[in-house]
């Protein structure tokens, strides 16, 4: 009787377990096909019945068209989206805008293009910079310069931006989160240890120094640690004007080789080694989980992107500095810090009106208003010098003058070929390899020339292969 | 006694579902991956090459693969013998008429409720290097550092454990109720023969238990190949290094975010011949010395 109970009890806890891991939430969103009512209700992904605007014929409107906005921005960075798209909305009543979280930078590009294989591509798709060269050679895209009759001047868009996103002197994909990479720093910590911090550090050396009287000190166990660790040595070979990739870093063309075990990138990781070694440099992983540590002052040195910016400033206990990306000593020239985070494809099998309806909202995130909104949320760049100049004017910079640092490196470099930004066949899986590449380094204890030639061997497989198939 | 159907086609309608569902969901798919393993694909899709055995070649000469290889074994063998041996022994206390252990019966099956992904979202937060509460226990405690961030030995064995503890209630429930079928007899007869606790569980418990601990041994070995993706995805995305590179994650990694679609192809074959080899091995082998009363 006894036992019988017994089971019945464990029938029901599978039973239980099943239904909690059928509910357990996916990587996947699921993809809505409802177009969201936009007076309606304020939560974006909410299905109705009501009808399109159809319905409701205006003379002089335009050609209503639904449109979906595909992005890669979650936690605030999405809700600062969604509220994007329902102004959008209000003032373009005859369009309906979808904007969809779908997954990682990697997997929006992924899904991005497996829809297009479908047939049933978003209309919209945010793409890291990684994916660049992926883009521009799927041929499942519409370039924005295309588009543009005259309405946006693209000179106005901050030069490295648009150097970045251009190829052959046109802009294939519409600016919309750019970033780069910057020291963030904790002025309590430095200052505890007796450090300056009216003079940040401006080398690599500087940054062990200062990390190692902040340990000596006994202030925290380690001195700096990285956010995107591949993504920060590209950012050290553009910043010491040193080629990635030949071919012009593949702005002249596809490149066919990286430069990874050069001397210059055996020297950098042969220094993040030894800083490793020292305890200095603590490991953060890939993306973005060294902010926290960073944020429970276990050491006193961040370099993040710059999109990481309002999320530290608003969780930072302490005073938060920031300054430009370190230099390594030695007579290496100026280069420039380069553009990340991403920008909007317009992908190709839409409908003319969608196209249209893409346009317009194109021209919308360009506006000064919302430039201006989207940099003050997030921490990425105003993509305009109108924007710019109006930050300025209304005195933010001086106000926040953590905002300025990203901006004043980028403009302040040089313009180089190897400054602009490497475009790579397959970047994202190359971004992989370097990134395996630094752990075996600075974590694994592998000899740097090793990795490196590890790296560059795999790394121009991945090339050879990505140019085989464009014949 | 044959009981025949009064219909010729009912049989048929019968089977169709299922029949339908494998050939959809598991046969297309597998001729499609067969077939596209000797191709080189554009991240497109709309262009291919016929490469022949490469991407095959190319897998087996690759350090990295062959890596991936060898942490997947050390993996599979962890999850499978310490998953089943705990759990075999946490049953059998757990099996013994005490006040109260209904209810720490039912507590010790609530891990199985959690999907891969939400197991590894609670064990990296539990062992996050800079806050987690089990990382500064046991660094507080004994002294020992738990990086799974930056230590390759620490990242595999966290993995390990995640994993079989997730897989923990699954096989408790199956022991319990393997427990609770062992006739009351034999053990009854050993006891008045004078048979210690010890005596009676390798001689009558063991043997008499093999068929569940036949069936979850090949149930843990295809968990750990093939489920375990989402528990990696969450922790160390394979890292540090390639340290717990394991084979899905790796053709995940190569087949959706390199989006080299012939490559993971040949990879999602291998795969599966190795697990048809694996479990054939096991029928063959294992499943000779289980006992079937």
């Amino acid at each position: 009787m006894k036992n019988r109970r017994w089971l019945i009890v464990i029938s029901y806890l599978v039973m239980f377990a099943m239904i909690l891991g059928a509910c357990a939430p996916k990587a996947e969103p699921t993809a809505t096909d409802a177009p969201p009512a936009p007076e309606a209700t304020d939560v974006p992904d909410a299905p109705t019945d009501v009808p399109a605007p159809t319905a409701e014929p205006v003379a002089a409107e335009p050609e209503p068209a639904e449109i979906t906005f595909w992005h890669a921005m979650s936690g605030s960075r999405g809700d600062v989206i969604n509220a994007i798209a329902e102004r959008f909305m209000e003032a373009n009543p005859h369009i309906k805008l979808t904007a969809e979280y779908s997954g990682s930078y990697a997997e929006t590009l992924t899904k991005a293009l497996a829809a297009t294989r479908s047939g049933t591509p978003p209309t919209i798709v945010q793409v890291y910079e990684v994916g660049t060269e992926s883009m521009l050679d799927s041929g499942a895209i519409v370039p924005v310069y295309t588009l543009n009759k005259g309405e946006v001047d693209w000179a106005d868009v901050v030069q490295p931006i648009l150097k970045y996103y251009s190829k052959d002197g046109e802009l294939y994909c519409m600016p919309f989160n750019s970033s780069t990479a910057m020291v963030y720093y904790n002025i309590d910590m430095l200052e505890a240890a007796g450090i300056d911090v009216g003079t940040p550090p401006t080398t690599w050396a500087e940054i062990e120094e200062y990390s190692l009287k902040v340990i000596e000190a006994g202030l925290a166990p380690g001195g700096f640690s990285m956010g995107w660790p591949a993504w920060i040595l590209e950012q050290t070979y553009a910043m010491h004007d040193q080629l990635f990739a030949d071919s012009d870093n593949g702005r002249g063309g596809l490149a066919t080789e990286v430069y990874l075990n050069s001397d210059f990138g055996v020297k950098v990781l042969t220094e993040w080694q030894r800083m490793a070694d020292e305890k200095v440099l603590v490991y953060g992983g890939r993306e973005y989980s060294a902010n926290d540590p960073f944020l429970a002052a276990q050491f006193p040195f961040l370099i993040q992107s710059t999109s990481s910016l309002g999320g530290i400033l608003g969780k930072a206990t302490f005073k938060v500095g920031t300054t430009f990306l370190p230099r390594l000593d030695g007579d290496y020239p100026k280069g420039n810090s380069v553009v990340g985070g991403g920008c909007l494809w317009l992908m190709d099998g839409t409908t003319p009106a969608q196209q249209a309806a893409a346009w317009e909202f194109f021209k919308f995130i360009n506006t000064p208003a919302e430039t201006i909104a989207w940099h003050k949320e997030t921490g990425y760049f105003p993509a305009t010098n109108t924007a710019y100049e109006q930050l300025k004017a209304e005195g933010w910079f001086e106000e926040e003058p953590n905002h300025a640092t990203a901006f004043n490196q980028i403009l302040g470099g040089a313009d180089t070929p190897a400054s602009v930004g490497v475009l790579l066949g397959n970047f994202v899986q190359i971004r992989d390899i370097v990134g395996a590449a630094i752990e075996d380094v600075v974590v694994n204890g592998v000899d740097p020339k090793t990795a490196l030639d590890k790296a560059t061997a795999d790394s121009n497989q991945v090339l050879s292969d990505y140019a085989s198939l464009l014949k | 006694m044959q009981t025949r159907f009064p219909n010729r086609v009912m049989p048929y309608l019968l089977l169709a579902p299922m029949v339908v569902v494998v050939i959809i969901f598991f046969i297309f798919p597998s001729v499609e991956s067969l077939q596209l393993s000797f191709f080189r694909v554009s991240p497109l899709g709309d262009r291919r090459l016929f490469v022949g055995f490469e991407n095959f070649i190319r897998l087996f000469t690759k350090p990295d693969y062959l890596n991936s290889l060898w942490v997947t074994a050390r993996f599979s063998v962890f999850v499978v013998f310490v998953g089943l041996a705990t759990s075999m022994v946490v049953a059998v206390v757990a099996n013994q008429r005490l006040r109260g252990f209904s209810f720490y019966r039912a507590l010790l099956i609530w891990p199985y409720a959690l999907s891969p992904a939400i197991a590894g979202l609670v064990w990296g937060l539990m062992m996050n290097p800079n806050f987690g509460l089990g990382s500064i226990l046991l660094k507080r405690l004994t002294g020992i550092e738990f990086n799974y961030l930056t230590s390759s030995t620490s990242a595999l064995l966290f993995l390990g454990l995640a994993a079989t503890w997730k897989m923990f209630g699954y096989n408790i429930v199956f022991f319990l109720a393997g427990l609770q079928g062992l006739p009351t007899e034999l053990l009854e007869a050993a006891s008045l023969d004078g048979a210690g606790g010890w005596i009676k569980f390798w001689r009558i418990t063991f043997p008499l238990l093999s068929p569940t601990t036949f069936f979850l041994f090949v149930m843990n070995t295809l968990y750990s190949f093939f489920e375990c993706f989402g528990l990696v995805h969450i922790t160390t995305q394979g890292g540090p290094g390639q340290a717990t590179n394991l084979m899905v994650f790796n053709l995940y990694k190569d087949g959706f975010i390199g989006m080299d679609t012939g490559f993971a192809s040949a990879q999602s074959i291998i795969l599966l011949i190795l697990v048809a080899v694996l479990t054939l091995l096991q029928f063959r082998f294992a499943g000779s010395k289980v006992f079937y009363q």
